[in-house]
């Protein structure tokens, strides 16, 4: 077993950019959209076969054991390669939860399948009334014998049609005196009558998100995870790493050099009031890198991570929106064509960059949300 | 250039900010400006006893040698109290030249001390300005000519003069009490001047001739610029500050203004981009530390000064609107801040010139994403 974290940060980022560099698939890099697992099935096997499939978990589950530091690194280096993240909601929501509160039967079971995608997870929070409120999620489960039967719905639910398991939210005690009471973790199978699944076209043209209907369906017992009615704070304390990673600064980057490419083949670049706002666009990412690196630093001090991280992800993702809106500009009359335009060799799906950056400010916590939570928690404003 | 651990410029933060707040704070920018326009002679002093002119000076030649980082934090303090001390010209430009191009001098050690304050002539009005182009001749030990935007030549003891030579361009030093010269000040926002100078045969001693100068001037504008962007982050960060105590305490309708969603939120705005300024700015000041490429240097500090305008042009603007009807009156201290920024952003080029700059020094190093 290789003590990753023992190596230096330049060697790790060598290592991990190299096996990015020569193993991924070419035709897979920088995918515009999430692929089913059946696509991406073949790089699978080889993260699977290289143990690399879960960086953040420790390494006696099957992880790498990264701390923080090397798991940015891991993380950049897979996103400057375009390297798609797979059908991770297993490795990265399911398995940490199992690992920090799951009982040793249920570690046994189900962690070596999310490794191997045997199982393939989707996340069930969100709900038609339970969005920024989502502790006003109203999807319930009632014990039955051995097992729960849930009812209710969940929405905006990422890759449900192609997910054999959904980890959920639900409400289990609907008389506790405050809604995030009440609320359990619970895993569940999709196979089965009373559940449906449907898609939900988005304004680019895919169908990613799913509405999902229990109508009497089943779980065992035993697919509770941690205690009855403690599953609302156990689903927060996942949540800190997340923090920074959605504030991480290569989405913007990413797009920044499309936009230089493309600006620069179709003569916008030479425009003074063009130049100017991608001068703009450029700093605001350069800037942002800058306060990334200081809460990185403090991550890789060992410190956690205050609520002012969110600040990251306000400011990259309108600044990845506003980058998006300059290639639009930049596209002219071309700029509501749908698929690629071909500039000299380089080819830009505007639209599909604009409509990409568009859910960056709603999920996640939506960009109003991060900012109520700023002005109290950071600058202590009152209610 | 030696840079600083963390452990060092928090330590430097903290005094700097002691002898500030111990001096009045903000309260004596404000006497100031409403007496003379000017600055404190004894606080000059002062500074100097803690070393802060000589901060990016090598120890070898009477500084302190810590490097811009350092420079950057007395700096921040320097906005934070909007103190009007010709702190950032001194170490950025004045002595930024002269450590370069002659650290023999014996001015070096009474700009350290603080026994004189030096400004730098090296602009001129009209097309190109400096240095190369300069109108402004030095012959025959006199200079002719007139220099423009001239900082701190109100109370300056004399100035450092780029001009056109015989050989190429010149470094000269002419008292502020030389025959031949005239000063003629224009008031600032912030009560301070600038001076366009005019010489008509005035003596000057010279210290430098040739590209030396060119490339020393060129160098010392990259750090002063820099430092003015770290003396706007300070600005900022206490605009804000002033800020957000007032929107917590003032009320309407029953309630602190500060309750209400609308000003909560562009109070977070304020504080993300203060954040990201700091965040730059400070990453710059480290960088230039450790680079020894001019038109990098340039390059980072253009990065800078854009960046840190960009950010206080944003907070004391909306400072301002936060504060209601009372920030448009001269009794409240955001308004001195206000008008330090504005002040602070037009000296050595605003948000706009330096995202020009910025970009054609990126294109033309092929720095590339």
């Amino acid at each position: 077993m290789t003590d990753w974290n023992a190596m230096s940060d330049a060697e790790f980022r060598k290592e991990v950019h190299q096996f990015f560099e020569t193993e991924y698939p070419e035709e897979l890099r920088h995918l515009p959209h999430r692929p089913k697992f059946a696509e991406i099935e073949h790089w699978h096997r080889k993260l699977h076969t290289k143990g690399w499939v879960a960086p953040a978990w420790p390494a006696e589950y099957g992880g790498m054991g990264l701390n923080a530091a090397k798991l940015l690194i891991f993380y950049e280096e897979q996103q400057r390669g375009g390297v798609n993240r797979g059908r991770d909601m297993g490795v990265q929501m399911v398995g940490p939860l199992i690992i920090k509160f799951g009982t040793q039967k249920q570690k046994d079971y189900w962690l070596p399948r999310i490794l191997s995608c045997e199982d393939i997870w989707c996340q069930g929070y969100s709900e038609p009334g339970a969005g920024s409120d989502l502790a006003n999620l109203r999807t319930r489960a009632e014990i039955d014998g051995d097992d729960f039967v849930i009812n209710g719905q969940k929405i905006w639910t990422t890759m449900a049609h192609d997910a054999s398991h959904i980890f959920m939210l639900v409400r289990t005690d609907p008389n506790a005196p405050k809604k995030q009471q009440g609320i359990s973790f619970l895993l569940a199978p999709m196979d089965q009558p009373g559940v449906d699944v449907r898609t939900i076209t988005t304004l680019s043209g895919e169908t990613e998100f799913c509405e999902v209907f229990f109508d009497n369906a089943r779980t065992p017992r035993e697919n509770l995870v941690g205690e009855l009615n403690k599953g609302w704070s156990m689903a927060k304390a996942l949540l800190s790493f997340e923090r920074i990673f959605i504030g991480s600064p290569s989405l913007a980057q990413n797009a920044l050099g499309q936009l230089e490419s493309f600006a620069r083949g179709r003569g916008a670049y030479d425009d003074p009031v063009f130049r100017d706002r991608f001068a703009q666009a450029a700093l605001d990412v350069e800037d942002h890198a800058a306060l990334y690196a200081r809460f990185a630093d403090q991550l890789k001090r060992g410190e956690t991570l205050g609520a002012d991280v969110s600040m990251l992800k306000i400011w990259v993702t309108e600044c990845f929106q506003r980058i998006t809106e300059l290639m639009i500009e930049a596209a002219g009359p071309d700029g509501g064509t749908v698929g690629p335009l071909q500039v000299g060799n380089v080819s830009v799906d505007v639209l599909a960059s604009f409509y990409k950056a568009r859910p960056t400010t709603i999920y996640g916590g939506s960009n109003e949300i991060q900012r109520n939570i700023l002005s109290k928690a950071v600058l202590g404003l009152p209610d | 250039m030696l840079s600083s651990d963390q452990e060092d410029l928090r330590l430097l933060r903290e005094s700097a900010r002691t002898l500030f707040e111990r001096a009045g704070g903000s309260g004596r920018a404000r006497k100031l400006r409403d007496a003379s326009g000017g600055w404190d002679s004894d606080m000059i002093g002062e500074l100097a006893g803690a070393g802060v002119f000589g901060v990016t000076v090598p120890e070898a030649n009477g500084g302190l040698g810590m490097g811009l980082a350092a420079g950057g934090v007395i700096a921040e303090e320097v906005g934070r109290v909007i103190a009007p001390e010709p702190v950032v010209l001194t170490i950025g430009l004045s002595l930024g030249l002269l450590r370069r191009l002659r650290p023999d001098h014996p001015k070096m050690e009474q700009l350290i001390n603080g026994e004189t304050t030096l400004a730098v002539a090296w602009q001129e009005r009209g097309p190109g300005g400096a240095p190369a182009d300069a109108t402004c001749r030095y012959a025959d030990g006199k200079l002719t000519g007139s220099k423009a935007w001239v900082v701190g030549a109100a109370g300056s003891h004399g100035f450092l003069v780029v001009a056109g030579g015989q050989n190429g361009p010149v470094l000269v030093l002419t008292e502020a009490t030389a025959d031949g010269l005239s000063v003629d000040k224009r008031v600032q926002a912030d009560g301070s001047s600038l001076g366009e100078l005019s010489f008509s045969g005035t003596p000057a001693e010279q210290l430098a001739e040739g590209s030396a100068v060119q490339d020393a001037l060129a160098e010392a504008i990259s750090d002063v610029t820099a430092l003015a962007a770290a003396e706007l982050v300070g600005l900022s960060d206490r605009a804000f500050e002033i800020t957000l105590d007032y929107i917590k305490t003032r009320e309407q309708f029953d309630k602190p203004i500060g309750s209400f969603q609308v000003i909560q939120h562009r109070a977070v705005d304020l504080n993300v981009m203060l954040e990201v300024a700091q965040a730059c700015v400070r990453e710059v000041l480290a960088q230039m530390d450790c680079e020894t490429v001019p038109k990098i240097r340039a390059r980072l500090a253009s990065r800078a000064k854009a960046r840190a305008v960009t950010a206080a042009k944003k907070i004391t603007r909306d400072a301002i609107q936060l504060h209601g009807a009372v920030g448009y009156t001269d009794e409240f201290d955001i308004g001195l801040y206000l008008n330090r920024a504005l002040v602070l952003s037009a000296w050595l080029g605003d948000d706009v010139y330096h995202r020009r700059i910025w970009l054609d020094a990126r294109e033309e190093e092929g720095v590339a994403q």
